[in-house]
């Protein structure tokens, strides 16, 4: 059985194709709730190259997994309000039917989700749902189908391929479940992998390893790759650039080794600095961020980090700072940032202050409290 | 590494002491150990922290510490208690002094209960004070966590976030006055800033109230940041014991080498770029090899790994490991002259194409080698069996 109708659309080859692979304009997705409209994604825009990796590093909140989403059109029917566009290979993608969007997911953009033994079929054999898309999409016939499968899942490292086939997810690893995830979204041969948070909740070792595999499918296939973490330190070896999202926005995106070494946003350091690094020594005191980040429903005012930033004015309150260039590829958003004497000025000013989230980050001795958005003391 | 031995275990002033704990799971012909002839003890006011994988019996032996499973052989003494050797009411008693805070804080409260009520239990269960008194402790302690009485007593775990509700359980856990907390994966669950504060919240009340823990945890950084002592298991034994700073700095076994490897650093220059330096799986616990454990993904395995598990044995002052190789022994390139790696032997080892034909030597293990660049992959497609290219590479 096949649905493969005549196609609609046409990829230009991805050789010739001029301009970046996907171009991401004021995308803007907004949930409504019983709480109150949650804006989830709210105002992002980024290009990828193809070949290139994004790192999307954020905490639960930030709207990153939204975000990968909403890109692919993954979102549900309603409630839902997504404005902003998408261009990917030259095709707008928001503007897309549904029956042009399957024609784009799985054979121009997959994605890999982040829980495997929930985004796998349980009760499916695992070969099956290699082969669905293959078949489905790709028009292969079984035997075809079962061969490329094989084939695909000595390519992403999974041992006796023909005898997996007929596994089911759980009697699979975790690391072995992701690489089945993995090997489904490589199936039809995508130019562009959303990897949302492929590894978290898998050991690291098998971690080292999954990375690795993305790493060189990504390089061999040349694909451009988003890989949407919270983990710091997976981005900083494997991405070519990163953006940082909090609260639904980019706060700071530049190339990967310039946003370790001259970081401006003040979100971006805090996140650097509270990391249990293995080469600091045993009973380091890390520099936590107090407080949560915020209630996305809420109505915004000013810089949305301000109630837990050690750089933080009245200006930041008031006034939500835009995106500033700092050199090339370099954009953030801070009105007193990182490594400027502005910046210093005003962390100095919040440690005189006994502003909690400058002595945090001084590491000055308080205990952790946590701050609400009014800046009184409040519940964590 | 199946670490078996108790060379490692110190005499006199230790307040937790497991010796020989072995935890079984299952019946009949799938019994799975998995825990297997563990010993370690702590001593008062010390941190030790439990390391390892998925599957390696790290939390299976925090609640067995505790007594949630009752060993089947082996003893826990706490304080000079055989806890082991106690009927089911002396041990109920003994036990108020050892008290656990476990990885999912959302799952770990009872969803229908109050904040401040599920704080106030373990006194209600004891009948420990009056009414009015235990409202004032599990209010002071709930302040001692961070979160503020008056507003969030009377919520519910449902409409608290994940870090919150880790610090209600520790407030809970608290409230008995224990000496000994076992922290199962307690930030495991949490985002990376919420982490870093539950971090720095459990140093302030160890602190505080003299708190002696077993801190369990997947994650050799933050176990490191916590811990005075850190123990590294691997399929249910005990690979190596020692201060953290010196099992950073001169790991002596090939599995915490590794570990220490796969680590992805936050920081691009840095050599340690987390690539894997160990292949495939972690073998079934219900058919572990033979010998040592971790034999089959050892890239230094001999002949003597298989026949014979090798015991804990002293490599320095407070470092202990388990391996008839361990690294420090080791002079350099001997890695090399070993049986063949299992990182090349195995088809399964990534990265793909093409894989090493037997015949080629083995690689020395990366961590061996100066900090080098991703290996250049060839860029011609795998040898294919069929003509036609595969349809997943791209034209």
């Amino acid at each position: 059985m096949s649905l493969r109708r005549r196609p609609q659309l046409s990829f230009p080859d991805v050789a010739s194709l001029e301009g970046p692979l996907l171009e991401v304009e004021d995308l803007h997705t907004s949930f409504r709730t019983a709480r109150g409209v949650v804006r989830a994604v709210d105002g992002v825009s980024f290009t990828l190259a193809r070949g290139r990796t994004l790192g999307v590093v954020g905490e639960s909140g930030s709207g990153k997994t939204v975000l990968g989403r909403s890109i692919m059109g993954l979102l549900p029917g309603a409630n839902v309000e997504r404005s902003g566009t998408v261009r990917f290979s030259g095709h707008d993608l928001t503007a897309m039917s549904l029956a042009e969007l399957r024609e784009v997911w799985g054979m121009q953009v997959a994605m890999v989700f982040q829980d495997p033994m929930t985004a796998l079929n349980p009760v499916v054999r695992v070969g099956r749902q290699i082969t669905e898309s293959l078949r489905l999409r790709a028009g292969l016939d079984r035997k075809g189908a079962q061969e490329t499968a094989v084939a695909l899942m000595q390519s992403v490292g999974i041992p006796d391929p023909v005898r997996r086939l007929r596994s089911y997810p759980h009697e699979l690893s975790g690391g072995m479940r992701q690489r089945v995830m993995i090997a489904i979204s490589l199936a039809c041969g995508p130019k562009l992998l959303l990897a949302d948070e492929p590894t978290t909740g898998l050991d690291v070792t098998v971690q080292a390893q999954i990375l690795d595999l993305l790493a060189t499918q990504q390089r061999e296939r040349h694909m451009g790759m988003i890989l949407v973490t919270h983990d710091l330190g997976v981005v900083a070896n494997r991405t070519d650039d990163i953006a940082v999202m909090y609260a639904g926005r980019i706060v700071e995106r530049a190339p990967t080794v310039e946003l370790f070494a001259h970081t401006r946003m003040p979100y971006t350091e805090a996140l650097m600095r509270s990391i249990p690094r293995i080469a600091d020594p045993s009973h380091t005191r890390l520099r936590a961020i107090p407080g949560r980040p915020p209630d996305l429903a809420a109505e915004a005012q000013g810089c949305r980090f301000a109630p837990r930033c050690p750089y933080v004015q009245d200006r930041c309150r008031a006034e939500e700072p835009p995106l500033r260039t700092a050199g090339q590829d370099h954009v953030f958003r801070c009105w007193y940032p990182v490594g400027s004497p502005e910046g210093a000025d005003a962390l100095a000013r919040n440690v005189t202050a006994m502003v909690p989230a400058a002595l945090a980050f001084t590491g000055t001795r308080v205990r952790d409290v946590a701050v609400a958005p009014d800046g009184a003391r409040a519940p964590a | 590494m199946a670490g078996s031995g108790t060379a490692h275990m110190r005499g006199g002033d230790v307040l937790l002491r497991a010796e020989h704990l072995v935890v079984e799971f299952g019946s009949g012909g799938h019994r799975v150990q998995a825990v297997s002839d563990v010993s370690f003890d702590v001593a008062p006011g010390e941190t030790l922290g439990l390391v390892g994988e998925s599957g390696c019996g790290k939390s299976t032996t925090g609640r067995a510490v505790a007594l949630v499973h009752t060993p089947d052989s082996g003893t826990v003494t706490f304080d000079g208690t055989d806890l082991t050797a106690l009927s089911a009411r002396e041990l109920r008693r003994a036990r108020t002094k050892v008290q656990m805070v476990f990885q999912d804080p959302i799952s770990s409260l009872n969803p229908r209960r109050r904040v401040l009520d599920a704080v106030i239990d373990p006194l209600s269960v004891w009948g420990i004070g009056t009414k009015e008194e235990r409202r004032a402790k599990a209010r002071a302690t709930l302040d001692a966590v961070g979160i503020d009485p008056d507003s969030a007593g009377g919520r519910r775990p449902i409409e608290m976030s994940g870090g919150q509700c880790q610090r209600v359980s520790i407030a809970r856990s608290l409230m008995l006055d224990p000496t000994v907390l076992i922290c199962d994966e307690p930030v495991s669950a949490l985002d990376v800033s919420v982490q870093a504060q539950i971090l720095n919240l459990l140093h302030d009340l160890k602190r505080d109230r003299g708190l002696t823990m077993v801190f369990i945890a997947h994650d050799l950084a933050v176990v490191k940041n916590v811990s005075d002592r850190v123990a590294v298991m691997y399929l249910g034994k005990l690979c190596e014991v020692a201060p953290p700073d010196t099992l950073y700095h001169r790991p002596q076994h090939p599995y915490t080498e590794a570990l220490l490897t796969s680590i992805p650093e936050p920081d691009p220059a840095s050599a340690r770029n987390g690539a894997a330096p160990l292949s495939g799986d972690l073998p079934s616990p219900i058919n572990p090899p033979s010998g040592c454990r971790f034999r089959t993904r050892c890239p230094y395995a001999q002949q003597t790994c298989a026949d014979e598990e090798p015991q804990m044995r002293a490599m320095g002052p407070d470092h202990f490991v388990a391996c008839h190789f361990p690294l420090g022994s080791q002079g350099p390139g001997q890695a090399a002259d070993g049986p063949p790696s299992q990182i090349a032997a195995t088809p399964s080892a990534p990265p793909p194409p093409p894989p090493p034909s037997p015949a080629v030597a083995p690689p020395p293990p990366p961590w061996q080698q100066p900090p080098a660049p991703q290996s250049a992959v060839p860029p011609s497609p795998p040898d294919e069996p069929s003509e036609r290219p595969p349809l997943w590479l791209n034209p």
